[in-house]
């Protein structure tokens, strides 16, 4: 593909992503979960108000930064390790977040104060992150710290299970099992403003090692010869992810595989280059979740099915695609 | 009933504030319940059962859909006749009662939102003793103002486990739980209190609340009685099959087996002591 086409088809892109959003934005704000119908407009009730601003905002920003964050830290690590499976799980940020989370709702300390939850859930990725860092040291052998992260998920489960199986109460216990599946139900502005102060950091730490995966793509050597510093690469993406990441779990959970989906979806229209990349993946991760969000609460009357179980049924599939399409090319 | 507009948000909520707030609720509110008594909605199967046991059924404005399924509720035909809500946010604002009745242990970020809303959401612990079924009962009473209809319902649970008392075998027979999947109830549990009640001899004494109970285990306590909570029985589940294990037929010989429906140690509620009333009528039968 010639550098203008190649730009041509970005700009479609962006345009199509962008006006996908703008649809599905207000969609998101007029479909509630168990209410009568479709609310259309704010019209004169403080009762039409309340349930716009207070429930289904927040719960509309929230499918679109956490999408986003994850459409972003996929994109952002599948570049620095120019591995097509990886996604923002697979260096354990996203259980080791869950699994602070947990043990903060472990100690009954988060029932009536989900703040503590999110630090449990930050503290939890900040700690995958040290222990990744122990392990991978400042090694930028990639496959080394793709194996490390596969060791700290295992942990993360298992430390996770441990919790569940001292949980005082198995009420305690069915709650903590469906935090796990990720959910945006019920959420109020408050954990809005509780990921943003996070996330966005995180944001720009991915955003500001693009040029240096761009240059990663000629292989470590070519990107450090051309004066990029790897190890700065690694730890901006990996830092970033740690803070994004760990705030999405905070306010929503596990929710599995849009990080893995949305890059690939993409590098048919935009290209190979990260710095292509990352902005559409933000776009169309938030799209995804909230189309996936909005799918939920259309599903007949009974309690709300998970977010993380939609997504995960939808991903699952394509991973496996993945590996099946992808075997020649991941040995070499 | 009270404009919604009494709900909108008038303050960010802090806990400390609100659950002080509904303390002064529960005392203030009987003062001015024959006026005009709050209405209520519950959002956990366990508060229905509280919220029916006391509440004037004009009160009631939902109860969550747990309570009209006949495996899960011991009173699913009384609560089929009100509207049932899946207890999320958005229905409950919608609803609109004046106070919500939510168990503590589910559902933390909807209660959040709701009180984050103005509404007043009052938090019931899971009863692990008769006891703390009384101090429910007196909660949901007081803030519902049906403190009266509390006190009366508190006494004659005293009459039936006097009543049970009196009828109970002497001396206790030993006796082990079994819930589906193998798992069983230690001390400091509900189900523990109510089968000692029923005149039997739990076992599994030293276990502290819930634990998973291995064939060996079972076969090393040696019971004269297996209470087993039987649950949907006819759908498939691998958690039935705890009897089907061949080390298991001799015991099976020489032990009684009591199918008690687990819906009846579900939850703490008056009609928690139906289970005692069961078993002690089985051990009876014997």
């Amino acid at each position: 593909m010639s550098r203008k086409a190649d730009q041509r088809s970005r700009v479609l892109v962006m345009a199509l992503l962008v006006i996908g959003l703008i649809l599905v934005l207000p969609l998101s704000l007029m479909i509630g979960r168990g209410s009568a119908g479709p609310t259309f407009g704010l019209g004169s009730s403080e009762l039409a108000y309340t349930i716009l601003g207070e429930i289904r905002l927040p719960r509309t920003l929230l499918g679109a930064l956490v999408g986003g964050t994850l459409g972003l830290c996929g994109a952002g690590l599948q570049g620095l390790m120019r591995n097509p499976l990886a996604e923002p799980g697979i260096l354990g940020v996203s259980s080791g977040a869950a699994f602070g989370a947990v043990i903060v709702f472990y100690f009954g300390l988060a029932a009536s104060d989900s703040m503590l939850l999110a630090a449990g859930a930050v503290a939890g990725s900040m700690a995958a992150l040290v222990i990744l860092y122990g392990l991978a040291g400042r090694s930028v052998d990639l496959v080394r710290l793709i194996l490390a992260g596969v060791g700290i998920n295992a942990l993360a489960a298992a430390l996770t299970s441990l919790a569940l199986n001292f949980a005082p109460s198995p009420y305690a216990a069915l709650e903590i099992l469906f935090w796990m599946f990720g959910s945006l139900a019920d959420r109020s502005m408050a954990h809005v403003w509780l990921m943003l102060p996070l996330a966005v950091p995180g944001w720009l730490l991915v955003v500001a090692a693009t040029r240096g995966l761009d240059a990663l793509i000629l292989g470590e050597d070519t990107a450090t010869s051309l004066g990029f510093s790897v190890g700065r690469t690694l730890w901006l993406v990996i830092g970033g992810t740690a803070l994004a990441v760990g705030a999405s779990v905070a306010v929503s959970g596990v929710v599995a595989f849009v990080g893995l989906v949305v890059p690939h979806l993409l590098r048919p229209f935009v290209g190979y280059r990260p710095s292509r990349l990352l902005l559409p993946s933000f776009l169309a991760g938030a799209l995804i979740t909230l189309a996936a969000d909005i799918a939920i609460r259309l599903m007949p009357p009974g309690p709300e099915l998970k977010l993380g179980v939609v997504t995960a049924l939808i991903g699952a599939p394509f991973f496996l695609h993945l590996i099946l399409t992808s075997r020649g090319r991941l040995g070499t | 009933m009270l404009s919604y507009r009494s709900r909108l948000p008038r303050n960010n909520g802090s806990t400390g504030y609100l659950s002080l707030r509904c303390a002064f609720l529960g005392l203030l509110l009987p003062a001015f319940a024959a006026a005009q008594p709050p209405s209520v909605a519950s959002i956990n199967l366990c508060t229905d059962q509280l919220v029916l046991s006391i509440a004037d059924p004009a009160q009631i404005l939902s109860l969550s859909w747990l309570s009209a399924d006949p495996e899960e509720s011991m009173l699913a035909s009384t609560a089929r006749e009100f509207p049932l809500n899946y207890g999320s946010a958005e229905e409950l604002i919608e609803i609109g009662a004046d106070i919500v009745i939510a168990g503590s242990e589910t559902s933390p970020f909807t209660r959040q939102l709701l009180r984050r809303l103005g509404s007043t959401v009052v938090e019931i612990e899971p009863a692990m003793s008769l006891d703390d079924i009384e101090n429910n009962l007196r909660l949901v009473g007081g803030a519902i103002g049906r403190s009266a209809e509390a006190e009366s319902v508190v006494a004659s649970m005293r009459a039936r486990v006097d009543a049970i008392r009196e009828r109970r075998a002497e001396p206790a027979r030993s006796a082990i739980v079994v819930r589906p999947g193998g798992f069983t109830i230690g001390r400091n549990t509900l189900a523990h209190e109510l089968i000692e009640l029923a005149g039997l001899d739990n076992r599994i004494a030293e276990l502290d609340r819930w634990g998973s109970l291995s064939i060996e285990a079972l076969l090393s306590h040696d019971p004269e009685i297996i209470v087993v909570m039987s649950y949907r029985t006819a759908e498939a589940s691998l958690a039935d099959s705890v009897f089907s294990h061949p080390a298991l037929v001799s015991l099976a010989e020489s032990s009684e087996r009591i199918a008690v429906p687990a819906r009846y140690f579900a939850c703490g509620a008056p009609d928690s002591l139906t289970s005692a009333e069961v078993l002690l009528e089985q051990v009876a039968v014997r």
